[in-house]
């Protein structure tokens, strides 16, 4: 029915004139791509839930960095409680405000309760997500950049390169990643650094897979084919014409990647791999709230809530992003 | 005359978006005789799939039958009346839902549609399809409905039906896949087929040996169609009557012979000029000026006139309903367009309209006719 | 050619992949740092002890020696002796695989019973409160950490409900003799079932949310194909319509995401193990890591990729089985 067709075809005919006009044709259609995807997300409303919760985090993230590298957690220590530091008073595993376990009554002064040590639980949740935002973050950008570059050499060269460069990556993928990233920190380190390379590696054959098929299918174009002949070098075409025209669905994998990046990373930390105390971070919370499930079982609730809400924002914008971008996904 | 096996009144089909309410189909008629072929001819977006699949009641949402009257057989496929509110509701003698299942639906009309790759289940075997379709609709058994498949496969010129019966769509070419949908229509036996662009996605070659065929079967069946085409020349080589449709209406009825020799609408002229004719020598093809607008905003007064090479003023205020045009004693020629006498509303007084609004606002643009 | 020749030749194609997966798995077991010998004997062993288990264990060859070795030790199924059990390695992990396949089928199982019927559901009701909430429910689970549902569901349902138990697992075809409380077959399944219930929807539920997504936008899809218009045209009930024409085309990308879970199942399958204390191959693998012990390792992280491999294979013949179009080894 062409009723409902009628954005698609208009999308289209804008790819086809930019590529008509020759040489800067990738530039211009990435840009009209990104901004039309970008105006699409505004008038969803649930991919608006999405922005919301992924800035709210982000923002949260930035001020925990600062916090706790800049000011050694000065701000903390002002307004609320050290995240980090054991406090002198020690009332351990108090439930929420309004509630009550067999430690005591929830008070005011902590409204999440208290950890194993008697430190403040909602400082610690809110500082966690310094670390959780890092690490999906800094994976990702790991997974995108080594995907990307692997992907679009592979791509771009074909023969016995890409036959190399995909075996390679899919050996790596045949490894459940989970057990691949824990192997990888046994043999490297079991921090926090190591957590990001490992989860970074393990999203590189994502990004790899499709670039790659993007950059199969641009390869043929005209205004490559034009550019080649024209003398162009080959890394120069790469960078400024067949990157920046798969950037868009790069765009929706790598934002939903950051979600499945944060999952990992809490699995990791719940298994002992990654952040270690007394940094503040959510899975590792989790970890030791096990040893207290019976006696204050709220103590598992909240890390677990935050670990929640900041990945359905990632999802959430993702779906939307890919939404917006359907119409240039199915053409 | 007999009474027509089937016939469409007013018919008016709407597309409720957000943008608007598109009038994809609007007030239509047209009947089909038995054993006849009736065209239904456009440019893409005229309405005619909108127009065939509201035959079946098989339009979706946001797609709503909104008013006319369809009788077949003298069964109401769809007929409203008012109720004491003024409110229109669906009339009592309306087949319900489930009739047209199992009693309009492939028994009495089947239908053809244009994409043969899409149109088949590539999980399914190809007879698979078939005698499903037969068994429904003509209460066989199983195998009875597997010879009934197979036979039919024999006679659209599927070669070792036998061994083709158990194969996958996607190992049948276009034509072959066309000719499975045919067969598929024919072998349920009904009065009526609907081919909706059958032979658009196939190469010129293969449209001519199916336009064959189906000429020939339609003589052995005595089946009636409904051609749906963009293509004139497939209107020359098939049908008995033709309706041209322009923006959801049809704007000129007329045998085929009448449409081609005595053309009378200027839509239809455009049609016609913009393909080459093996009848007659022409020096240059012309194509349509323009696009055509969209059916959610149809230009005021007549429909064509912002491509119109013969549009006046009066084009723009006055909109015309098809007057039969014909001498007294010839077959009916009905056209929607306002310069010839029958009309009267003034045309040889009013001006042309200026400048190169004839161009409309596509000048530069051209099409053909042709589907994207 | 065949569905068999094709699952034979896909057997094949997997070998490379095989070895790819015991070489990476070799290398990185080789970088663990610390040496396994002193942790096995203490800080401070006998030079002669030492060396007399070096040589036991071929620690004192060269890395290309031992690379073959293993290689070729793998090959005849041979995956070396654990260093602190003192036993073979294949034998620990035989006992301990059926655990973690049974926890993998089970949470598989559910996950497709529960995902095909609301995936279905919501793509035929598109947009209608039935489909948000499916839709609601799947969003959260995929962006819910496993581990998390697992300590949640033992709060409520083991130690506040007390429905079922909070660890362990029972295999069905155990000893009834060696099952406490039991002493009929019956009782044995019984209490099997019960133990595996809530580790079963702890590992379940990202890929029963995955797949009911899967599911929903490939239903949507395949009820807008024109075979389903066709079929209505032609009078077939809207009730076969979805159970039979638009179903069944519809699957073909499930069964793909099906087998790309299973990477993420073999690594929530470690976490759910250590959440509900399961002994399986993912509290071994942990158990191996913590007690340096090198050949375990390498045979845990191997034994994981030739599962998720043949998984991969098994969705892949099914696949090609349901899909007629696939030529066979054309790659």
């Amino acid at each position: 029915m062409a009723i409902n067709d009628t954005t698609d075809i208009d999308d289209t005919t804008d790819v086809g004139d930019g590529s008509a006009d020759g040489d800067d044709a990738g530039e211009i259609e990435s840009r009209v791509g990104i901004r039309y995807t970008l105006k699409q997300v505004r008038h969803d409303t649930t991919a608006r839930i999405g922005i919301y919760i992924v800035g709210f985090m982000t923002f949260v993230a930035a001020f925990a960095a600062v916090d706790y590298y800049l000011l050694d957690y000065a701000i903390a220590e002002a307004v609320w409680y050290n995240p980090e530091t054991d406090p002198d008073r020690v009332e351990r595993l108090l439930p929420p405000v309004g509630m009550e376990n067999q430690f005591g009554q929830g008070v005011l002064e902590h409204p999440l309760g208290t950890d194993h040590r008697g430190r403040d639980l909602l400082g610690r949740v809110v500082y966690g997500t310094r670390v959780a935002m890092t690490v999906g973050f800094m994976a990702t950008t790991i997974g995108l950049t080594g995907g990307t570059l692997i992907g679009a050499v592979s791509g771009y060269y074909g023969g016995w390169i890409d036959d190399v460069l995909q075996r390679a990556t899919e050996t790596v993928y045949a490894i459940p990643f989970l057990v691949l990233v824990i192997a990888f920190m046994t043999a490297f380190g079991r921090d926090l650094r190591f957590a990001m390379i490992g989860v970074g590696i393990t999203a590189i054959p994502v990004f790899n897979r499709l670039i790659r098929s993007r950059v199969v299918s641009i390869r043929e174009e005209d205004y490559i084919e034009a550019a080649r002949a024209a003398g162009v070098k080959d890394r120069n075409i790469i960078l400024r014409h067949v990157i920046p025209n798969s950037f868009a669905p790069v765009l929706v994998q790598a934002t939903l990647q950051v979600g499945v990046s944060i999952l990992i990373v809490a699995g990791l930390s719940f298994l002992g791999f990654g952040a270690q105390p007394p940094t503040p971070s959510w899975g590792q919370m989790l970890s030791v709230s096990r040893g207290y499930m019976l006696p204050a079982p709220t103590f598992s609730v909240f890390p677990g809530i935050a670990i929640l809400i900041t990945v359905i924002g990632f999802n959430i914008l993702g779906d939307g992003l890919q939404d917006a971008l359907d119409p240039r996904i199915n053409n | 005359m007999s009474e027509p096996l089937l016939s469409v009144e007013n018919l008016k089909t709407q597309f409720f978006t957000e943008d608007g309410t598109v009038r994809a189909v609007d007030g239509i008629s047209f009947d089909v005789h038995e054993g006849e072929i009736v065209g239904l001819v456009g440019e893409s977006g005229a309405g005619k799939s909108v127009a065939t699949s509201s035959l079946l009641r098989l339009v979706e949402s946001p797609g709503e039958i909104v008013g006319g009257e369809i009788t077949f057989k003298g069964r109401t496929l769809f007929g409203l009346e008012e109720d004491a509110n003024g409110e229109l509701r669906p009339r009592d003698d309306m087949l319900s839902e489930e009739e047209m299942r199992r009693e309009i639906r492939g028994r009495e009309i089947a239908i053809i549609f244009q994409d043969p790759m899409e149109s088949l289940n590539p999980v399914f075997t190809v007879g698979g399809q078939l005698r499903e379709f037969i068994e429904l609709n003509r209460d066989l058994s199983e195998k009875e409905a597997k010879r009934e498949a197979i036979d039919m496969l024999r006679e659209v010129g599927i070669p070792a039906p036998e061994t083709r019966y158990d194969e996958y769509p996607h190992q049948f070419s276009g034509g072959m896949r066309q000719r499975v949908l045919i067969a598929m229509a024919l072998a349920c036996q009904p009065d009526l087929i609907i081919a909706d662009e059958p032979t658009t996605a196939l190469d010129v070659t293969v449209e001519g040996q199916i336009l064959e065929m189906v000429k020939e079967l339609q003589t052995k069946y005595d089946t009636s169609f409904i051609w749906v085409t963009h293509d004139m020349s497939v209107v020359a080589e098939i049908c008995d009557r033709v309706n041209v449709m322009y923006l959801g209406e049809i704007i000129e009825h007329a045998t085929v012979d009448d449409l081609f020799y005595d053309t009378k609408h200027p839509y239809t002229r455009a049609l016609l000029d913009s393909m080459p004719r093996p009848d007659e020598t022409v020096h240059e093809l012309n194509p349509i000026e323009g696009v055509m607008p969209e059916a959610i905003d149809p230009p005021a007064g007549c429909r064509f006139h912002s491509r119109c090479p013969d549009a006046r003023e009066v084009c723009r205020e006055v909109h015309p309903e098809p007057r039969d045009l014909a001498d007294e004693g010839e077959p009916t020629h009905r056209a929607a367009c306002v310069k010839y006498d029958a009309f009267d509303v003034g045309y040889d007084e009013s001006r042309p309209i200026e400048g190169d609004a004839a161009g409309g606002f596509g000048a530069g643009l051209t099409r053909t006719g042709g589907e994207e | 050619m065949s569905l068999l020749r094709y699952t034979l030749w896909r057997l094949a194609q997997a070998i490379p992949v095989l070895i790819g997966i015991v070489t990476i798995t070799f290398f990185l077991a080789n970088q663990i740092p610390g040496d396994p010998v002193e942790i096995m004997l203490g800080a401070t062993p006998a030079q002669e002890q030492v060396e007399a288990i070096r040589a036991r264990y071929g620690l004192d060859r060269p890395i290309h020696v031992r690379y073959l070795t293993y290689l070729s030790g793998v090959a005849t199924g041979d995956l070396g002796l654990s260093i602190y059990y003192d036993r073979p390695v294949l034998e620990m992990i035989l006992l301990r695989l059926p655990v973690t396949l049974l926890l993998m089928l089970s949470a598989f199982a559910f996950a497709i019973v529960t995902a095909i019927p609301l995936g279905v559901i919501s793509a035929k009701r598109r947009n209608e409160p039935a489909d948000h909430v499916s839709r609601i429910v799947s969003l959260i689970g995929v962006s819910t950490p496993s581990f998390w549902i697992g300590l949640v569901l033992i709060i409520v349902f083991a130690f506040h409900l007390g429905w079922f138990p909070a660890r362990g697992l029972i295999l069905p075809w155990a000893d009834p003799a060696d099952v406490r409380g039991a002493a009929t077959r019956l009782e044995v399944i019984r209490q099997s079932a019960h133990h595996l219930f809530l580790p079963m929807i702890s590992l379940g539920t990202l890929q029963m949310a995955q797949i009911t997504r899967i599911e929903r936008s490939s239903m949507v899809d395949s009820l807008q194909g024109e075979y389903v218009t066709l079929a209505r045209a032609y009078g077939v009930p809207e009730s076969t319509i979805v159970r039979k024409h638009a179903f069944q085309v519809a699957q073909l990308p499930v069964i793909t995401i099906i087998g790309l879970g299973l990477s993420t199942a073999l690594g929530g399958a470690v976490l759910t193990e250590t959440v509900f204390e399961i002994q399986g191959m993912g509290r071994l693998i942990i158990t191996a890591i913590n007690n340096q012990d090198y050949e375990l390792i390498m045979g845990t992280t191997l034994v994981f990729g030739f599962v998720y491999v043949i998984g991969v294979i098994i969705t892949d013949v099914t696949y090609s089985y349901l899909d007629p179009r696939v030529t066979y080894g054309d790659d």
